[in-house]
This record gives structure tokens, C-alpha cells and sequence, in this order.
């Protein structure tokens, strides 16, 4: 899980890591053979402490040497997955300790020696299997952040919370603000009253009275008290707590870096009896690093006491002993941590999260009682956590191909025989020298990858199990075998959605675009080119800037959107948490940016339609709709319908619009079948198979789709 | 069948104006052609009457009713474009059915009068075709048919013939000639051709900048310009224009010519003589009206064409083939008047 380090600063640690690269690659010295190379994923301030505590520890350790390299956070895991074993890994790396399970069933870790002071929820955090696998470095737990001018000291429990937050919710204040509908953030209450996610034999274990209260907890704060606002996303959260205007807030230490400067705070640990989450990171050794034992030394001096003072005062870091801080901040996190409940190191935790945000989300609309929520939670994720399908014969699937692959050669050889192909190939040397830099790009960008993807169908994946499993991800996505045909993790639910999305989309796109482009055509319209350039503003626009906009525009408390519909005396509408409204607000969405296309394309096309067919139209007696219907339209049709066919594939695979503005919402509903084949790749553990399947299906979708309306244009040219 | 009247109709873009007021009473079943050269604003006053484009000022009526407002699809006219304007998407049917079906003709009446139109204009093989599938001339005979199907009160013609080759213009126009005849209704023809003009028109208005310069029968206008421009405007070739003066005592004289009007009364004072090419005979320099020297000589067979210079000005003669036989360029040659002379107002370029 990645909440253990700062989310926000993903591309800057990219950023920071491409640079790093361009500095080092080209003339770096060859390093010594005797460095210890070690990835981490830190930035900013972090990153400037562990690089120094890593100096002072060269100094101390010259035999040691450690050579720190920064990494971007996004596909961490993924990279070390891919370059361990191949001997490009680091010998020493920085991580959440969340991933040790998938690691070492995967053989890329070293089990290590802890050292005996670690504290216990610590220790349990990096221990899998009854071995540790990581030197416990630094604790990252949420906390109460609460504003000292409003609240004198900050509440000790449960009890003290809820009232607290009454009394600071008033006007345009509130008493408690935080990510209600994050597993995260309300993972507290949930571990507070004893609850597990998975028991001793890792089954998932969250439909418990547990779990409903955390879900209650969260409900009530948003729905019931009001003492949070609805929809509060971590941009929401920072921007109240910087305005004064939330008295208390509940998240992790990267807060710390949101607070403005003169923005008054003070940090408490989260009140009884709820515990915390824990994120142990670590410093892991490399099961193929060179010299395993000089690595293991590195790795638990560095994380020793020596370089503790280092870390503390210069990354700010809570450290995994017990030991005085030098101010409360660090304290409270402290305090926190030392009750804390370490995140299952599983390898199926990964699978908890999208189920348990949905089920916050369920309940924090009041689609589900907490104790309902809960069980949504555990089926949902026991779908998703479903078994691996049994390994195949791969030895039918490779006859079959071998077969078609003989028949298509047998095929070609007769075919260039009777028509001479070679000859004519031979001839036509040049012709075929100037097309080959784009076949090899075409080859390499297009036809490599789509047989990647579609090879990658016949397998299933977990954990960095790759499993030949032959047509059984799509026996499963078309047979709906593992949950109800309606659920919207069908398959055909969400092809049903898609193609409403496409259908609706297309329809606006065109009829708006027509009708502005209209319009404009009318040279008696002052201003024209300036309208055109306005109008064409969307189009140009980065698309998901845009979404991110709309998204901010139509939510339920703070947007635009619903700000208008108060003006006009109308109620607040949840957009998100009903199919048709957020439907419709991916819709807004996608047609405030669709429409311009077709009406460029529109324009173009009305300026080959001759003024006098339509003059003759109008002498003849045809109204103005008439002319539209009857001369227009069939004469805009052949120009329109490529745009069209176009658009309808854009549509159909517009990801960002889904993913960003409703992201599915509620209960991934308004999920289309690329953005659901993005979740099974890549937010429910890595099902890299299944989710090629469904690619594979989209592929034959629009293949089928461009067979027909090939069709249709080929019968329209014929007019 | 109607009248369209023309009271003041003035015409305005912005600031500009293109018609300074345009009055025209076209009578019922009358063939009236608007002839000038191009951008005179004969098309815009035709436009006007289709209503396809305002009056600023000025009254039009059709049939008596004032239609200044009046949408086009009411004003019961149809119209012939110079592009022919067919529905490119349409079959022929389809395309002369168009008026009947926006009117929500019922689809029996609208096959009688389609078929009636296209045995009329000879286009019932090509009634399944699209335009694309049509020779020019084809597509002109639709184009008619079109409007003809509508059975209007007035057809409106806009340069119809222009885009054919001469030969097939030359057809169409005694077709079109012969629709009149048949049909008697009230049409409305522009051209920048005055043969057309004066082949097809009951009456001709001749425009120039914006004017109505005269509007009369082919004969009028040919034989009485009101003006330099008619008189130059009608009438192919080119009427000669010498100018000189008016001595008072029935000559008009200039450099290299001494022309008798054959009129009395006649001013003295500066003019502009008018001849037309085929008023002109060749006699013996030294006895001539007119004495010219050769530059081109143009055998058509039964006549020649006889260009020569007057001191500067360029003079034609259409004389027979046998009156130029031995004449070499830069010989001298004199002509004589036979015919009509006509004189201008050198100053305001009016007939005297």
C-alpha cells in the first residue's frame, strides 16, 4: 500500500529519478565493485535525510560503501519484480513493508535479523512466514492533526471526539474532516475494536461487527453528525484545515507537508480506542545481492541506532524503537505508532483496498448499512481474490496455433505463386525500402504489443505467478463465472455501459458540434473566427485537466455545479453516488470535450456544400428544417460519418473521463470496459491476464463495430 | 401566371448601394430578360424577386400583392440557378419531386406531375439517375423540370445557359423558347449575353452599375439605344463609335469622316457617331463618308468582316465577302453609310 510515503509527489520523484539517470548514466565513473546499490523512493526532505544519513554512514563504514538511487514511486514494485531477478536489481532497497509477502513468495528477498528493541507492531510488520524480512527504518501511521486556536487540548477518546466535533461544527466549519470514504482513514476504528482483515490462514476476515463500526463511524461523522464534509478528498482536506475551517483532521504524516506555514497545528494521536495502521518501511536485501551478508551488515547499521538522530532531525522520521523526540509532532506519531496495528504483509492485502473503499463509499451514501457494507466488502473481495484458475495443457493451444500459423504460410505461398508476388515485390524494391521505416515502427509500436497483450490473455497472474491457464480468463469474463451477470464487475453490465456511454456521447458530440458549426457558418455572425477559436478551447485543452475540473465542479458540497443549483433554490444533488447522475456527469464531461472535433469537422464539411443547393431548397419551399434534413445533412454525411466511426472508438476508450471524474462511482457502475480492464491490471493485484482478456474483447468489439460501419460507408459512397 | 412589379427597389450592403432604385413592370406571361455585363446588379434584382435577398427600399409585387416580406417558399416562383443547384444526393425523381414533397403534396399527385414535367423536357429515361450521371445539357433539362414541376406563378432564370458549350447553349435557348410558348408563364431571365437576350426576351432591361439603362423590345434596343452603353451593349458585333462634332447643317463630322445624319434639327456641338457594322459599305476612298485604312480582314464566307482604323478609332464593317476581295492591310478604304445613323451627347453619352 502506498499511503506509508507521500502520494502526492509521485511525478516529482520521477522527475527527480529521470534526472538522477541523465546525471549518472553517461559519464559515470564505473563504481567500485565493493558498492552497495541501494533504491529508494524517497523525495524532498526524506530523501535529503536518508542521503545524508547514508553519507555519514559511508564515512563510519568505508568497507560498506552504499550508493543511494532515487526511484520514481509509481511501478515500484513492479521494477523490482522485473529486475532482481535478472541481476539488475539493487543489492539494498527502501520500501512500505505492506509488499514483503508477494516479494518473498516471489524469492527476491533476504530474510534478515531484527534487532530485539524494534518495537512490537514493528517487528510483526516485516515478519512473514515466521522469518523478518526488512530492518525496520521509519513508522508511518495517521494521526489527529487539530488546529490549537480552536481546541485547546485535543480529545483523548472516542467519546471526547464526537463531542468535539459537534461543538467545532457551526457555519461553514467543521469539527472532524477527513477522507471518510478511505479504507485508510477509518482503518483506525476498525483495528481499534479488535477487527482483522485476514484470520490466521489469510482469509479475509473484514464482514465482522469490527468493520461496522468503522463503516459506521465513517457514515456518521459525513451523514448522520455532519461533522465532515461529503466528499472530502485530500485536496478538500488541506484546503479547510489551511482555511481554518476544520478543527480537526485525520490523516498521515504527509500531511505535514500540506499545512501552510502560518497555518496554526498540533498533532495528537488518534483517540481510544481507535489504533492505527501501521506502515513499517524498511530496508530490504536483495535475495541475488553479490555478497549477501555484506548487505544484510548494511542493511541493519543503517537502520541501526547509529544514524536514528540523523534521520529524525533531518527527514523527520519516526523511528522503530522507543526513544525521546524532539518535539510533539514526532511524539504524537510515536505514540501512535507504539499502538499501532501493522497493514497485513499478505500478498492478497493488495486485493482489500478497492473493495473496502467501495464499501466506504456504499455506506457513507447510505446505499448500505454498515453491517450490509461490511459483507459487500468481504464478497467483493472474495471475488476478486478468487482462486487461480488451474494451469492448462498449453500444448493444445500451441498445436492450434502451430496449425493456423502452417495453414496461413501454406496459404501465402500459394497465393504469392499465382500472383507472383515476389516478382512483383522484387520490382517494386524501392517502393517497398521507403515503406519499411514505418513498417518497423508500425511493427514495433502496434502489432508487437497487441501480440503481447493477446498472448498475455492465455495466462493468468498473481503475485508474479504467471500461469498458463488457455481460454479460461475468457470462459470466466464471458460466462460470468465468478459473479452475477448484473454485478457491475460483469462483463456485460459494463459492455452494456459502454455502449450507452458511446451511443450517448456520439449523439451529443454530433448534434451539439452540427449545431454550433451551424451556426457559425452564418456570415452574418459578428465575431465568427473568435467564437471558432473559443470553441475549439476544450478540444485543445490536455483531457485530463479538463476532467479534473469537471470533477472538482460537480462536487457534492464544494462545486460549481451544485453551488448553481442552490442559487436557483434547487437541493444539492450527490452526482457521484447514483448511476445516472454521475453518468451523466461523465457525460457532461466527455461532450464538453467531444463536441468541438465534430464541430471542426462540420464546419469543414458545410464549406464543400455549394449555398446554392440550399437557396434552391429554399425557392423550392423547404423550411429551414427542412433544408437541414432533406439538403444538408445527406450532403454532410459522407464527411461525417469517418468522424463519427472515429469518435465512436475514442468514446468507447476514453479512460481519463471515466477514471477521473466518476472513477466508477458508485460501486464502479459507471465503469467502462477499458477503465474496468485498467482495475483488474492494475488496482486488483496485478491480474495482468484477465485484464489482457478483456483487452482482447475490447479489441473484438470495435473490430466488429469497424466491420459494420465499413459496411454502411462503403453503401454511402455508392450513393 | 402573374405580374411582378418593381417600385423604387433599392438595394443596400452596409453602405453600399447596388441597385438605385429599379422600376420594372413585367406584364403577365411576359419573357423578360435582364442583360449587363457582369456585377451590374441584374442578378441581385433577380435574387430580390426570388427573395433570397431583402429590398432595403422599394416595393415589390407579384400578382398584384406586396412580397417585400414574403418568404420565399410563398411567393409561388422558381428558380433555374447558372450551377443548376440539383440535390447532388438525389435521383432526377427525386430531385423535381423535392418542391412538391416539402409542400406535403400527396405522393399519386406528385408522380403525375413529375412524369408530365420530365415527358415535357424529355427526361423520362434519366428519371433514376443522380445529377453525377448526367451530361451538362442533361442537367440543365433538370434543372428545368425542377421548376417546371412546381407549375409556379413566375420562373427565374439566372445565366442558365452559361456553363454549356455554344452549340448546346444554342439548343437549349430555342428550347427555352419554346417552354415560354407552351407554358405562357411569366419568366424572368438573366444573361450577360445579349444574343440570349435578344433571342429569347419579350422585352429586354438592360443594366449598368446598379441602373436600369433601358427596357424595351429587342427591337428598340436595337434600333433606339437610349445610350452609349445600349447602343454599344446590343447588338453583335459592337455598334462603331466615332466621335466628333455636330456642324448644324446635318453633318457629323470628325478626323477622317464626314457623315450626313439624315436628320434635321440636329445641334451643333460636340457628339458621338453611332454605326452599326453591317450599315456600313465599302466604296472608293476618295468619295467616301468614312475613309480607313485596312488592319484585318475577316472572311466568313457570304461576308467579311472588315476591320480598319479611323485616325485612332478602330471601325468594323460587316460587308459582303466580294466588297473586300483585294484590300491589304494598310490599304486605304473609304465606307459609306447605308443605313441608320445613330448620335450621342458626347457629354452625357445620351441619344439625340
Amino acid at each position: 500500500m502506498t499511503q506509508g510515503l507521500d502520494r502526492s509527489g509521485a511525478w516529482q520523484r520521477t522527475a527527480a529519478g529521470l534526472l538522477l539517470m541523465a546525471l549518472l548514466l553517461p559519464g559515470a565513473p564505473a563504481r567500485a565493485v565493493e558498492e552497495l546499490v541501494l533504491w529508494h523512493v524517497y523525495h524532498g526532505r526524506e530523501k535529503e535525510g536518508i542521503e545524508s544519513a547514508i553519507k555519514a554512514f559511508n564515512e563510519d563504514h568505508p568497507e560498506l560503501r552504499i550508493l543511494p538511487q532515487d526511484q520514481p514511486f509509481n511501478g515500484f514494485s513492479s521494477k523490482l519484480r522485473s529486475a532482481i531477478p535478472r541481476g539488475n536489481g539493487p543489492d539494498l532497497f527502501i520500501y512500505n513493508h505492506d509488499q514483503i509477502g508477494g516479494w518473498a513468495d516471489a524469492g527476491l528477498l533476504a530474510p534478515q535479523e531484527v534487532p530485539g528493541d524494534i518495537i512490537a507492531p514493528a517487528l510483526e510488520g516485516v515478519r512473514y512466514k515466521d522469518q523478518y524480512w526488512g530492518q525496520p527504518l521509519a513508522c508511518k501511521t495517521a494521526a489527529l492533526f487539530y488546529n490549537p486556536e480552536l481546541l485547546p487540548r485535543p480529545p483523548g477518546n472516542d467519546g471526547e471526539l464526537w463531542e468535539t466535533a459537534h461543538r467545532e461544527t457551526r457555519n461553514d466549519r467543521y469539527g472532524l474532516v477527513y477522507e471518510a470514504t478511505s479504507i485508510y482513514h477509518n482503518a483506525g476504528w476498525f483495528l481499534g475494536a479488535g477487527g482483522s482483515f485476514f484470520d490466521a490462514q489469510g482469509n479475509i476476515t473484514v464482514d465482522t461487527p469490527a468493520m461496522a463500526a468503522a463503516l459506521d463511524f465513517a457514515h456518521r461523522s459525513v451523514m448522520v453528525d455532519r461533522v465532515c464534509p461529503e466528499e472530502a478528498t485530500a485536496v478538500v482536506v488541506a484546503q479547510l484545515f489551511n482555511d481554518g475551517k476544520a478543527a480537526m483532521v485525520i490523516n498521515g504524516p504527509w500531511f505535514l507537508s500540506e499545512i501552510d506555514a502560518d497555518t496554526p497545528f498540533a498533532v495528537a494521536p488518534l483517540p481510544q480506542p481507535a489504533r492505527p495502521m501501521l506502515t513499517v518501511e524498511s530496508v530490504f536485501v536483495s535475495a541475488y545481492a553479490e555478497d549477501l551478508e555484506r548487505a544484510k551488515r548494511a542493511a541493519t547499521l543503517l537502520a541501526g541506532t547509529e544514524y536514528e538522530e540523523m534521520r529524525i532531525a533531518e527527514a523527520r522520521q519516526v523511528v522503530a524503537r522507543e526513544r525521546d523526540y524532539p518535539d510533539e509532532v514526532l511524539e504524537a506519531f510515536a505514540a501512535g505508532a507504539r499502538t499501532s496495528v501493522p497493514t497485513p504483509n499478505l500478498p492478497q492485502m493488495a486485493l482489500i483496498w478497492e473493495p473496502g473503499n467501495a464499501a466506504f463509499r456504499r455506506v457513507v451514501r447510505g446505499a448500505s448499512t454498515p453491517e450490509e457494507g461490511a459483507e459487500w466488502m468481504q464478497r467483493r473481495a472474495e471475488i476478486l481474490n478468487r482462486p487461480l484458475p488451474p494451469a492448462s495443457d498449453p500444448r493444445p493451444t500451441l498445436i492450434v496455433i502451430g496449425l493456423l500459423g502452417l495453414i496461413a504460410m501454406l496459404w501465402t505461398t500459394v497465393r504469392a505463386r499465382r500472383e507472383q508476388l515476389v516478382k512483383r515485390i522484387w520490382a517494386s524494391r524501392p517502393a517497398y525500402a521507403y515503406l519499411a521505416p514505418a513498417a518497423v515502427g508500425m511493427l514495433l509500436l502496434l502489432v508487437l504489443p497487441f501480440v503481447t497483450g493477446s498472448a498475455l490473455s492465455f495466462f493468468a497472474h498473481r503475485a508474479g505467478e504467471f500461469r498458463f491457464v488457455g481460454l479460461q480468463n475468457f470462459a470466466s469474463i464471458l460466462f460470468a463465472q465468478d459473479y452475477p451477470i448484473t454485478d457491475p464487475l460483469s462483463f456485460y453490465f459494463t459492455l452494456g455501459v459502454t455502449t450507452m456511454w458511446t451511443l450517448c456521447n456520439v449523439v451529443l458530440h454530433v448534434s451539439i458540434g452540427m449545431a454550433i458549426a451551424m451556426l457559425l457558418r452564418d456570415p452574418w455572425m459578428k465575431l465568427r473566427g473568435f467564437y471558432r477559436v473559443l470553441l475549439i478551447v476544450p478540444w485543445a485543452i490536455p483531457n485530463y485537466i479538463t476532467a479534473l475540473i469537471w470533477k472538482g465542479m460537480f462536487n457534492k458540497q464544494f462545486g460549481a455545479i451544485n453551488g448553481l443549483l442552490e442559487l436557483l433554490g434547487l437541493e444539492p444533488v450527490g452526482w457521484f453516488s447514483q448511476f445516472w447522475t454521475a453518468f451523466a456527469a461523465n457525460l457532461c464531461t466527455n461532450t464538453w470535450l467531444g463536441f468541438p472535433f465534430m464541430m471542426v469537422v462540420t464546419l469543414g464539411a458545410l464549406q464543400a456544400i455549394p449555398r446554392d443547393l440550399e437557396e434552391a431548397a429554399e425557392v423550392d419551399g423547404a423550411s429551414r428544417f427542412q433544408r437541414f434534413r432533406h439538403v444538408v445533412l445527406p450532403l454532410l454525411r459522407p464527411a461525417l460519418l469517418p468522424a463519427v466511426i472515429l469518435g465512436t472508438i475514442w468514446t468507447f476508450n476514453q479512460f481519463n473521463i471515466v477514471y477521473l471524474v466518476s472513477a466508477g462511482e458508485p460501486d464502479g457502475g459507471t465503469e467502462i470496459l477499458i477503465s474496468e480492464a485498467y482495475r483488474w491490471a492494475f488496482s486488483r493485484e496485478a491480474q495482468y491476464g484477465y485484464a489482457a482478456a478483456y483487452a482482447v474483447l475490447i479489441f473484438a468489439v470495435l473490430l466488429l463495430y469497424t466491420r459494420i460501419t465499413d459496411r454502411i460507408s462503403a453503401r454511402a459512397k455508392g450513393v | 401566371m402573374a405580374t411582378v412589379e418593381l417600385d423604387g427597389v433599392v438595394k443596400r450592403y452596409g453602405d453600399v448601394e447596388v441597385i438605385h432604385g429599379a422600376d420594372l413592370h413585367i406584364g403577365d406571361g411576359e419573357f423578360l430578360v435582364l442583360v449587363g455585363p457582369s456585377g451590374c446588379g441584374k442578378s441581385t434584382i433577380l435574387r430580390m424577386v426570388a427573395g433570397l435577398e431583402t429590398i432595403t427600399e422599394g416595393e415589390l409585387r407579384i400578382a398584384g400583392q406586396r412580397v417585400n416580406d414574403v418568404h420565399p417558399r410563398d411567393r409561388d416562383v422558381a428558380m433555374v440557378f447558372q450551377s443548376y443547384a440539383l440535390y447532388p444526393h438525389m435521383t432526377v425523381r427525386a430531385n423535381m419531386a423535392f418542391a412538391l414533397k416539402v409542400r406535403g403534396m400527396p405522393k399519386p399527385e406528385i408522380r403525375e406531375r413529375v412524369d408530365r414535367a420530365a415527358r415535357l423536357m424529355e427526361l423520362e429515361p434519366l428519371l433514376d439517375r443522380l445529377p453525377k450521371q448526367l451530361s451538362g445539357g442533361q442537367r440543365q433539362r433538370v434543372a428545368m423540370g425542377r421548376a417546371i414541376v412546381r407549375d409556379p406563378q413566375v420562373f427565374l432564370f439566372d445565366e442558365p445557359l452559361s456553363n454549356l458549350d455554344a452549340a448546346l447553349r444554342g439548343r437549349m435557348r430555342v428550347e427555352l423558347k419554346k417552354l415560354h410558348q407552351r407554358l405562357g408563364t411569366t419568366m424572368i431571365y438573366v444573361t450577360h449575353d445579349q444574343v440570349e437576350a435578344m433571342t429569347l426576351a419579350d422585352r429586354i432591361a438592360v443594366v449598368h452599375e446598379g441602373l436600369l439603362q433601358q427596357v424595351g423590345t429587342p427591337d428598340e434596343l436595337y434600333n433606339s439605344p437610349v445610350n452609349m452603353f445600349v447602343a454599344g451593349f446590343i447588338g453583335a458585333p459592337q455598334m462603331n463609335l466615332l466621335a466628333g462634332d455636330s456642324d448644324g447643317s446635318g453633318y457629323a463630322r470628325g478626323p477622317g469622316f464626314q457623315v450626313p445624319v439624315g436628320r434635321a434639327g440636329v445641334p451643333e456641338g460636340p457628339i458621338v457617331l453611332g454605326v452599326r457594322p453591317h450599315d456600313l459599305t465599302v466604296v472608293a476612298p476618295d468619295q467616301a463618308a468614312i475613309r480607313a485604312k485596312v488592319d484585318v480582314v475577316e472572311p466568313l464566307g457570304w461576308e467579311s468582316h472588315l476591320h480598319c482604323r479611323v485616325e485612332d478609332t478602330v471601325v468594323l464593317a460587316q460587308v459582303p465577302a466580294e466588297e473586300t476581295a483585294g484590300l491589304q492591310p494598310g490599304a486605304a478604304v473609304g465606307l459609306d453609310v447605308d443605313g441608320r445613323v445613330h448620335l450621342f451627347d458626347r457629354e452625357s453619352e445620351t441619344a439625340i
